[in-house]
């Protein structure tokens, strides 16, 4: 093993191992203080190793496979910088009580798993990393204990359950097609279209993704678990843990043009979901759930061009994804943290510290030239082309300036005094400059291309169209109707109830059963059962 | 282990328990925990484990003829890797319970009396009868392992002789000798026709003619009642629910797979030939209607145990799904048969730790109300940590055993195309999700404060077998070979 390959293996090793060192009764009350130590592995490893020889166990049959190529290293240092941001203002917004160890068991369990995805390299392993990034998260964001707070919770988790199980029948798919028994999801995406069902398989890989990715109709979680999950871990569920979808959307997706209409259609879902995020965001009141609707949005843009580069067999598609991504996870990071900051600071403090750069950020979210999102934008624009589809991509980002002024009034009229510990302060800002400038270094290093090239004029208009837009929305908004967070969960609740009495009426048919001369029959009949599959079906 | 052979290591799996078991009564309840604990615990285990050693080193079935008396009317034993298997899982099982019954007592209502010396003694029996199920290769043999479980199981139901009790062991009993009665009947009826018992023997000489089939319809249902396989699963809930918590773990843990155990070796070694594909489907249904009932049921349970003991009823037709896909896949698919092997011993460690960890719950809480469970978070952090672990394994999260079960009964049946046996397997996990999140969600982070302290130990135990049945699952695949030695269609 070289030490390329230690750092991969310690990346979704070191939470837990910290977790471990955490537990005992002596160091349990460190542990808030500790968790900004459990992502670096993850950095290092995303700095020193990407592209590094995979690590197989049992290369001659099953393949398990530890690897990290160049899109989810983009990835994967991203997510641990955020955790690791995030992880110095949970420290200063929990204090140090027993809620706050009982956080960081959480925190540290679903980190494992978030930073996991993007080194695990065959089925069984993508899928545990990716039932520990989705199952655990439950304890995040029913910490508060508040009735929203467990509701959101308690929806999160059924839908991550049924995502699970969505996920485990196209793995289950995946793996069926592989001749030879191998589960390295490489193997497994090569020979998808010589398996059964792999239209099936495909549908289910995208709906169980799609739902962590926030993906329309599944993405009802986000507005719902964002605002009422504390503030550290609304940045790393909008940041890092909704990218879990995006990699695997990147991995078990076949990039090389051979599914078209699969690309076709989810690039229609992505667009669908970017102009839905937009027309939910702009009519709520709470800043949390403009950012949660805000990555819904952004998402979506990113699904739309990941279903255009499929349909194109674009070489360097997911490159370009994952730079965007990147982008979006630093950026939607930083913003929910400055939520948290923006409470406790009044005047022109707020105006410097948080309100200006947070404009700068929100801005880059519709692609204004010189921030990182124009850089995301641009690196992202050959996939769209020309047509239809370059025309909707702009739309969206005028959509996305629209929705993030909106953010950023929001933000302002949270403005508070007091004062601010500096824990929440530094974080915020080091996610800041890092989604301001980390763009620009990269945008030359990845061969996209000389950043300081960009046509200007082009990448204005929507932002200019979206600002004109939000004028508009502060002239006449009052008369929008609210649309309640979770919009589409509602009227699908309403129908879950309805077919509640099932179990009712399993739980009669049990208790008749209980009845002795029923119970008596139902022996005769199951002996008479028996016999007659034994004589008639008989070889 | 060269100076012991093989064989007498098969029969001293049965003897060891059923020594314990005569020499309890002499010794007292404290004297014949302590030869327990400290004597058949670590010889079973060492026993076991030497069995498995000697299968996989030799990769054959291990035969005996005990006393000498060869077929076709001997008493013969045998060990495949299957035996080996559910041996061990036995040895840790009943281990652990006994662990953990030495630190607890049995609880207020059956810890005082005649009740301890009862249990230290018909534990030890009830380990002899699991452990004969698993080795007995004659039908003879078989229906002593099933008296022995009945008659064993029975009084350590009632135990505590409440009035509810009894009536769930009078039902028990009701549908145990029945059971009883059509293996008893099955077993007259081959007599009959070929003059033989031994397994090995019959499954050579049998034709489908209609005494064969008649014995083969009036064992198999034999067997689906006591392993309480819907519909005929009424006895089991209130049975294993209202035992103290160490004979639930026991009952559910291992006297029902015995059961289960006993339809394999009768389906897959003894009649292979008559196994039907409608016959295998008809199995394969009783087992999906036994998960969507038995998961609706446990759902709506108030009593914590309740829940646990119909989660049993659901968890047990898994197992039965194994009949349509190895059916399917034929010899040379073993992913389907290594599911269900996984399935039982994964279910055994799981359900042993959840019962465990129910009864430590309702020991601190002094209450099993699944709505109540409030303090148990603070209380007893480690029983619902072992609660939460097992729930996991069971529900199918990996790493853990019940994952690895799942996946590959997926697998089969996704290969052979029946992908209806792969909704079922899906919808059974949601399901657990389901009762398993009541149960979570009530226990952690609650209002309200524990009435008794529960030591650790006991606790540790509970721990202990959810975490086995979670690194169960870590066991790479392929090198799980035991329970593969002496699988259907292979070289004897």
């Amino acid at each position: 093993m070289t030490a390329a390959q230690l750092l991969v293996v310690a990346t979704p090793l070191a939470p837990l191992l910290l977790l471990a060192a955490g537990l005992p009764r002596a160091t349990r009350r460190h542990l808030p203080a500790l968790l900004w130590l459990a992502p670096l592995p993850g950095l290092a490893a995303a700095l020193l190793a990407g592209g590094a020889p995979p690590l197989v166990l049992d290369p001659d049959r099953l393949r398990f496979t530890l690897a990290l190529d160049a899109p989810a290293a983009l990835l994967l240092g991203a997510c641990a910088l955020l955790w690791s941001a995030a992880g110095i203002h949970a420290r200063a917004y929990l204090g140090t009580g027993p809620g706050a160890v009982r956080f960081a068991a959480w925190w540290l369990v679903t980190q494992s798993g978030s930073l996991g995805v993007f080194v695990a390299g065959d089925l069984i392993g993508f899928y545990l990393a990716f039932a520990l990034v989705s199952l655990p998260a439950y304890g995040l964001i029913v910490h508060d204990g508040t009735p929203a707070a467990r509701r959101a919770a308690a929806v999160t988790l059924l839908l991550a359950v049924l995502g699970e199980v969505a996920l485990l029948l196209g793995f289950v798919l995946l793996a069926d097609a592989v001749p030879g028994g191998s589960i390295a999801i490489a193997d497994a995406v090569a020979a998808l279209r010589g398996g059964k069902a792999p239209d099936l398989a495909i549908a289910l890989l995208i709906a169980g993704f799609g739902l962590k990715a926030g993906l329309l109709p599944l993405h009802v979680w986000l507005p719902l678990a964002h605002p009422a999950a504390p503030m550290p871990a609304s940045a790393v569920l909008s940041g890092a843990i909704v990218k879990a979808g995006i990699i695997g959307l990147l991995r078990v997706l076949p990039l090389d043009g051979s599914e078209a209409g699969w690309g076709a259609a989810l690039a229609a879902i992505g667009f669908a979901t970017a102009f839905w995020g937009v027309g939910c965001g702009i009519t709520q009141r709470n800043p949390k759930t403009v950012l949660a609707y805000s990555t819904v949005s952004q998402m979506g843009l990113l699904a739309a061009a990941l279903g255009l580069g499929m349909a194109a067999g674009e070489p360097g598609a997911a490159l370009a994804i994952a730079f965007a991504a990147l982008h979006h996870v630093l950026a939607k990071g930083a913003l929910f943290l400055a939520v948290g900051v923006i409470a406790g600071l009044g005047g022109w403090r707020a105006m410097l510290l948080v309100l200006l750069p947070a404009l700068v950020l929100a801005l880059g979210f519709g692609g204004a030239p010189l921030t990182g999102g124009a850089l995301a934008k641009a690196a992202t624009k050959p996939l769209f082309g020309e047509s239809l589809a370059a025309t909707l991509a702009a739309l969206s980002a005028a959509g996305s300036t629209l929705l993030m002024l909106h953010f950023t009034r929001r933000l302002a009229a949270g403005r508070g005094a007091g004062g601010v510990a500096p824990g929440l302060l530094l974080p915020w800002l080091l996610l800041a400059v890092a989604a301001m400038v980390l763009p620009w270094v990269l945008y030359p290093r990845l061969g996209l291309g000389d950043p300081l090239a960009l046509p200007m004029p082009e990448a204005l208009w929507p932002v200019l169209l979206g600002a004109a837009l939000f004028a508009a929305l502060r002239r006449w908004g009052a008369r929008l109707p609210a649309v309640p967070e979770g919009d589409l969960l509602h009227p699908a609740e309403r129908v879950l109830r309805a077919t509640g009495g099932w179990g009712a009426g399993i739980a009669r048919i049990e208790a008749a059963l209980r009845v002795w001369p029923v119970a008596g029959m139902a022996l005769l009949l199951l002996l008479l059962a028996v016999g007659a599959t034994l004589t008639i079906g008989a070889r | 282990m060269q100076a012991m052979p093989a064989g007498s290591l098969v029969v001293l799996a049965v003897m060891l328990p059923v020594a314990a078991a005569t020499l309890a009564p002499l010794l007292g309840a404290r004297g014949a925990q302590r030869a327990i604990v400290l004597g058949l615990l670590p010889a079973s285990l060492a026993v076991a484990a030497a069995i498995a050693a000697a299968v996989l080193r030799t990769g054959a079935a291990i035969p005996v003829h005990v006393g000498g008396w060869a077929p076709p009317l001997g008493i013969a034993f045998g060990a495949d890797g299957l035996s080996a298997a559910f041996l061990l899982t036995g040895a840790v099982v009943m281990g652990a319970t006994a662990i953990f019954a030495g630190r607890t007592g049995l609880g207020a209502a059956a810890g005082t009396g005649r009740a301890p010396l009862a249990f230290w003694t018909l534990l030890p029996a009830l380990w002899a009868g699991v452990n004969l199920a698993f080795v007995a290769n004659d039908l003879f043999s078989v229906f002593i392992a099933l008296e022995l479980l009945t008659f064993g199981a029975i009084p350590l139901v009632c135990l505590d002789g409440s009035r509810e009790t009894l009536a769930a062991a009078l039902r028990y009993l009701m549908f145990a000798l029945l059971g009883s009665v059509l293996w008893l009947l099955g077993v007259a009826l081959l007599h009959g026709t070929y003059g033989v018992l031994d397994l090995v023997l019959l499954r050579g000489a049998v034709r489908p003619d209609a005494a064969t089939i008649l014995a083969a319809v009036l064992m198999t249902v034999g067997l689906l009642a006591k392993a309480a396989v819907f519909p005929l699963h009424l006895w089991l809930p209130a049975a294993h629910a209202g035992a103290p918590a160490a004979v639930s773990a026991v009952l559910s843990a291992l006297v029902v797979k015995a059961a289960f155990f006993l339809l394999v070796r009768l389906w897959f070694g003894t009649l292979p030939a008559l196994l039907t594909p409608a016959l295998a489907g008809l199995l394969a249904a009783l087992g999906a209607a036994a998960i969507l009932v038995g998961g609706v049921m446990a759902l709506r349970q108030a009593r914590l145990k309740l829940l646990v003991a119909y989660s049993t009823v659901a968890q047990l037709g898994y197992l039965l799904l194994m009949w349509p896909l190895v059916l399917a896949t034929g010899p040379e698919g073993a992913g389907a048969w290594l599911g269900g092997v996984l399935q039982a011993v994964s279910h055994a460690l799981a359900k042993a730790a959840m019962f465990l960890a129910a009864g430590l719950i309702a020991a601190a809480l002094g209450d099993d109300r699944v709505a109540a469970l409030g303090p148990a978070g603070r209380a007893v952090p480690l029983s619902v940590l072992a609660f939460a672990l097992a729930g996991l394994s069971l529900m199918g999260i990996p790493p853990s055993g019940g994952f690895t079960a799942k996946w590959l009964l997926l697998g089969a049946a996704i290969e052979t195309g029946q992908w209806w046996w792969a909704l079922v397997v899906v919808g059974g996990g949601l399901l657990t999700g389901g009762y398993l999140y009541r149960v979570l969600s009530s226990a952690i982070g609650g209002e309200g404060e524990a009435t008794a302290a529960v030591p650790l130990a006991p606790q540790a135990v509970a721990l202990g077998l959810a975490v086995l049945s979670v690194g169960l699952g870590m066991l790479p695949l392929y090198s799980f070979g035991l329970v593969q030695v002496g699988r259907p269609g292979m070289a004897p």
